[in-house]
């Protein structure tokens, strides 16, 4: 009975798929993998214009099950039937998953079915399985940045559709740009894509942040068995969303395939100015600020570029990034992902990071090689106490050009003195002395400036502090230094620290 | 000059010529070229102090970087004050430097600057002639400050006795721009401003 029930299910199902693709030519097929939770990959071409229905059509059959019986999961939503599959963010070898509910059942009352129209067999399935929704991207509005108060107000479809949530990701390989994103979800337990959340991540913090939203898992195996109630065991019970994103520009590269989100840059849904250049541009960049300001994806590419240049980055003083915040002094405004910064070109974003770098190396009590196409970030082994020891003022620039030199005075290592009185153009400050006074005649011929002479213009000079090279288009002689963490206020024309004598003999030069 | 810069000025420049301060002629600003790179602006001596009644012209330049850098701004008259510097105009204001916000835009740079004739801040780095005269010698220092209004900003006062000591220096062959700042910094004591102008 049971081998004759095959059979014929079979010979069914093949008249289906013939009359399937006989109907139905795939225009624009869409290369996509089906992973049931039984460890099966399938591929599957499909069309676009194609309803979830037909999908669960074309891969009932190659698992040997009946469309009916499966529920197909993507981005932790179970997808209803009438879902168009070019509704739904997938891209070229994409993944579904595909969970079979319940099996067995309806198979007595799918035989009896007459075999004449796919038609009638459509309408009579339609109401078998009617569960699922719209898939997430649909369903999603944009994100705030914040934890919002439940709003009540229910929104028209149209605003629906305009406030539909976009995500940007830096896809670091192969597209290596900002590139729209994906949002997808799996078993925060056993990284299983075929989970369906319990609700919509309603701000970012519930993308983010771990546990914020719970799933039910499809894999049997990711539940311990429900023994004994212990209330750890119940704990034990619940599972949790893993968000992450996926580039959409390129063809998915597997399950691994991951990008970081650019969770600042959003549609202008609310068709904000930008601050800098007054446009109301498409795509925006919200400072994670209080007020929100916005800047347009160029002007925010300015605004970098602008303070990379003065190498005006901040320290974030509770994170420690290395970052920039709201253009207009908000405070509390630090960028925090510093993915963002990809948005500046690609020889920039190396700049910041070596920037970056250098210091990081710098608070740390290190110092930068002083040879002009070095810069090595160098930590001492041991700290400049022992003013007469010779060793620990030897520093060798070790995986970098190799130049061995003296800590205090940055110049070739010498074993006498150094040949000022003050040296200061290290960048940890002199336990000795505590201050930072650089004898004119000696900072000008520093090597530093030497070596800029080349590259600089000469409207350029070192900060005395901390040697950050910094512009001075007329004004006052009165110098703030704009790195990050310094803010040492120095004369232009004495190249020390700004004193009144400065200010009486030679404030405008 | 990048497209942002020029693009943000010409609506800074719009808020300005529509603003209530342009209206009661407190503050003006015109454009130098098309490029928006550079302008000029103008601001009223405030009422109550030695600048009322003077008209002080500034030099605006707009850097490629604008609004994330502050403009260069500058005092095309002459002014005695001593956040200003007598000889080239140059300003120290902190938020034409490291206190400027992308958010600041022309006409609250010069409503500050305005803002800065009413109430000097000779505490913070200043004109250190000017900022001696104005803290130990107030009432000097307003008459000096009057008098500079009246010759370049087209101020009301009339001077007499001041322009009586400058006639004195420039009979000598001084030039009489060199006459008055050397009287104004030796507090018009015509004898010590004589022997510096000659030593
Ligand atoms: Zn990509
Ligand atoms: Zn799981
Ligand atoms: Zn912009
Ligand atoms: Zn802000
Ligand atoms: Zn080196
Ligand atoms: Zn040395
Ligand atoms: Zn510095
Ligand atoms: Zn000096």
């Amino acid at each position: 009975m049971n081998f004759f029930f095959d059979v014929v299910l079979n010979a069914f199902i093949r008249m289906l798929q013939l009359f399937w693709f006989g109907k139905r030519r795939i225009s624009n097929s869409l290369s996509i993998y089906v992973k049931t939770n039984e460890g099966n990959t399938l591929c599957v071409d499909l069309d676009p214009k194609w309803d979830i229905k037909n999908v669960k059509e074309v891969v009932a059959p190659r698992l040997g099950i009946l469309p009916e019986d499966l529920k197909v999961i993507l981005a932790g939503k179970e997808l209803h039937n009438s879902t168009i599959i070019e509704e739904c963010d997938l891209g070229q070898q994409s993944i579904l998953h595909v969970v079979r509910t319940q099996p067995g059942r309806n198979r007595t009352r799918k035989l009896n079915l007459p075999q004449d129209t796919i038609e009638e067999l459509a309408s009579e399935n339609s109401d078998v399985n009617e569960s699922g929704s719209k898939p997430m991207n649909e369903t999603l509005t944009d994100l705030p940045l914040e934890e919002a108060e439940e709003s009540v107000t229910t929104i028209s479809e149209q605003e629906q559709e305009e406030n539909r949530a976009h995500f940007y990701v830096y896809c670091s390989a192969p597209c290596k740009s900002v590139q729209p994103g994906k949002l997808r979800v799996r078993c925060e337990r056993c990284s299983s894509g075929a989970v369906t959340v319990d609700r919509d991540p309603q701000c970012w913090p519930d993308v983010l942040l771990p546990q914020r939203i719970t799933v039910h898992c499809e894999n049997d195996f990711c539940l311990p068995p429900l023994s004994v109630t212990h209330t750890e065991e119940i704990e034990s019970q619940i599972l949790y969303a893993k968000f992450y994103f996926k580039c959409a520009n390129h063809t998915s590269l597997g399950e691994t395939d991951e990008s970081v989100p650019l969770y600042l840059i959003k549609p202008n849904l609310r068709k904000v100015p930008c601050l800098a250049c007054t446009d109301i541009r498409d795509t925006v960049l919200v400072f994670p600020c209080e007020a929100g300001h916005v800047t347009c994806l160029d002007c925010f590419c300015d605004y970098c570029t602008a303070r990379l240049h003065d190498r005006h980055f901040e320290f974030d003083t509770v994170h420690g990034y290395y970052t920039l915040p709201c253009p207009t002094g908000c405070p509390d405004s630090y960028i925090l992902e510093v993915h963002h910064f990809h948005l500046l070109n690609a020889h920039q974003y190396e700049q910041y990071q070596r920037f970056g770098t250098e210091e990081y190396v710098l608070k740390a009590g290190g110092l930068l090689c002083p040879q002009p196409d070095c810069g090595m970030g160098i930590i001492p082994q041991s700290p400049d106490t022992d003013t007469t020891d010779e060793e620990c003022r030897k520093i060798q620039c070790i995986g970098g050009c190799g130049y061995v030199f003296c800590r205090r005075c940055l110049q070739g290592f010498h074993v006498d003195d150094c040949e000022t009185q003050h040296p200061v153009l290290s960048s940890s400050q002199n336990p000795a002395t505590g201050t930072y006074a650089v004898d004119p005649l000696k900072a000008k011929d520093a090597k530093w400036d030497e070596a800029s002479k080349k590259t600089i213009k000469v409207s350029t000079k070192p900060c005395p502090k901390c040697r950050t090279p910094t512009e001075r288009d007329g004004g006052c002689m009165h110098i703030v230094c704009t790195r990050a963490g310094c803010g040492f206020q120095w004369c232009w024309v004495c190249q020390t620290q700004w004193t009144r004598d400065c200010m009486g003999n030679h404030w405008f030069g | 000059m990048a497209n942002i810069a020029a693009q943000r000025i010409q609506r800074e420049f719009k808020e300005v010529i529509k603003s209530e301060e342009v209206a009661k002629c407190a503050i003006k600003v015109e454009l130098v070229n098309d490029s928006f790179t550079e302008l000029k602006g103008e601001i009223a001596g405030p009422p109550d102090t030695p600048y009322e009644g003077g008209n002080f012209v500034l030099e605006i330049k707009v850097p490629e970087t604008y609004p994330f850098n502050p403009p260069k701004v500058r005092f095309i008259t002459k002014i005695w004050h001593p956040n200003i510097s007598s000889v080239t105009g140059a300003i120290c204001l902190d938020i034409l430097k490291d206190q400027w916000a992308a958010a600041m835009t022309l006409r609250t740079v010069l409503l500050s600057l305005q803002a800065l004739l009413s109430a000097a801040e000779p505490d913070d780095p200043q004109d250190a002639v000017v900022a001696k005269q104005y803290k130990e010698q107030p009432d000097m220092f307003r008459q000096t400050a009057k008098h500079w209004t009246s010759v370049y900003a087209g101020g009301p006062a009339k001077m007499p006795e001041l322009d009586d000591k400058i006639r004195r220096l420039t009979d000598m062959g001084v030039e009489e721009h060199n006459a008055r700042v050397a009287l104004s910094s030796y507090n018009w004591d015509l004898e010590r401003a004589t022997e510096q102008l000659f030593s």
